[in-house]
């Protein structure tokens, strides 16, 4: 995953799952804590982590996302 | 044993023509009896056997990729046309079933692929088969929901794993699901290893949720004396395998502690028994436990499932005609309103 360190996505965090791959995800910290489990890819988390999950779900929802932004 | 005895049958070769049904082939495969042609042959012919013997209870054993590869819906049927009584399973072939039922798909792939690739996309692998990672996750989530609407309604009591699978069947609307066909139809679904698979691991998430009050408790050892009743109160008792594992050991050592011991089997694995595992154990071994009677009908079929229990059934469904309607014990004794 190209992850410079920078970037703060739920994609990043540990608790990640994929839900509706690639935009949304299913929190596993959010639903311990009685929130909604359900959110966006790149929704920026409080548990980011730089050593992240090595997956493809944060680089394409940014694709997606501004293949949105363009249409 | 005379020498003229071990001369008796000549193997018959097997003749095809653009027009053989399953069974005609089977009787084929028959007329060879040799190899695993002549071991499948057997099978039907147990099979079909324990259909037609009153007051056989059957045992399907499950394990593996049944669901995945393509076998759940030849499952239901099963459970729909009584042609199967008490279903033993991996804790997976029930997930695998789950996930189907609340929309998840398992889909054709290839073994020969980048794995590292599938990680990062997050797709799991079975042999040749894909399953994304988000089937499961929705899975987990509607558990999740389902494990808390369950507790709530027991009210702190325990549940054994029949008990669980009918809960869980009972809240699925998929027709072609396993476990909506044996909630429907009063099949009971063991899981022995529950755990040891998504239901277990979901369980954790389902407790430590913030402030949950009603928490699913599941007790395997109240399995025990169900299933062994079922085999004490059986007049005879027939298993079928698919794989092995702890399925196939529950059903045996149910046979064996009610006293009784299996009267037919059918296994079907790729497993050896060189190793002492039980998946792989002949069932001559199996005799040696008391778990088989010695004068059982018996084969083991060294195969791939889904290549042979197809087979086995269309040939054993073909023989008993679109007629015929099977007279179960436990349906009949569920219906008098006995048994547990």
């Amino acid at each position: 995953m190209e992850n410079n360190g920078e970037e703060k996505f739920c994609g990043n965090c540990d608790s990640h799952n994929c839900y509706d791959y690639p935009s949304k995800v299913f929190c596993s910290t959010r639903y311990w804590q009685n929130k909604s489990p359900i959110v966006d890819t790149l929704w920026r988390c409080e548990d980011y982590n730089k050593v992240s999950q090595e997956c493809y779900c944060v680089r394409e929802a940014k694709k997606k996302a501004a293949e949105s932004a363009e249409s | 044993m005379d020498r003229k005895e071990y001369l008796k049958e000549p193997v018959n070769h097997i003749k095809i023509n653009g027009t053989l049904t399953v069974d005609q082939l089977m009787q084929q495969f028959k007329n060879s009896g040799s190899l695993g042609a002549g071991r499948l042959s057997a099978a039907c012919d147990i099979y079909e056997k324990m259909l037609r013997e009153k007051d056989c209870t059957i045992f399907l054993a499950l394990s593996g990729a049944v669901v995945p590869a393509g076998m759940r819906t030849l499952v239901t049927d099963l459970i729909r046309n009584h042609l199967v009584d008490v279903i033993v399973s991996t804790g997976a072939c029930m997930v695998h079933d789950a996930i189907e039922a609340v929309g998840g798909h398992h889909y054709k792939g290839s073994w020969a692929v980048n794995d590292t690739e599938l990680y990062k996309y997050h797709l799991f692998r079975i042999y040749d088969i894909f399953v994304p990672e988000e089937d499961y996750v929705r899975l987990d989530f509607k558990l999740s929901e389902l494990y808390a609407d369950i507790a709530k309604e027991r009210n702190g009591e325990s549940l054994a794993s029949d008990e669980f699978t009918y809960e869980l069947g009972k809240r699925l609307s998929d027709e072609n699901s396993i476990l909506r066909a044996a909630y429907e139809e009063n099949v009971p679904i063991f899981l022995p290893s529950v755990r040891d698979s998504e239901f277990g691991f979901i369980h954790w998430l389902h407790a430590s949720q913030k402030d949950q009050k009603s928490v699913l408790l599941l007790d395997a050892f109240k399995d025990v004396p169900t299933i062994c009743g079922i085999c004490a109160r059986s007049p005879k008792n027939g298993m079928i395998v698919i794989g092995g594992g702890v399925p196939r050991n529950t059903i045996q050592s149910s046979a064996l502690a009610s006293k009784k011991g299996l009267d037919y089997a059918v296994v079907i694995t790729l497993d050896r028994p060189e190793t002492g595992g039980l998946s792989g154990s002949t069932l001559e071994e199996t005799v040696s436990w008391g778990k088989m009677k010695g004068s059982a009908d018996h084969v083991m079929i060294i195969g791939e499932a889904l290549m042979v229990f197809p087979f086995l059934v269309a040939s054993a469904i073909e023989r008993l005609g679109k007629d015929f309607k099977r007279d179960s014990f436990l349906q009949r004794e569920k219906c008098m309103g006995k048994g547990n």
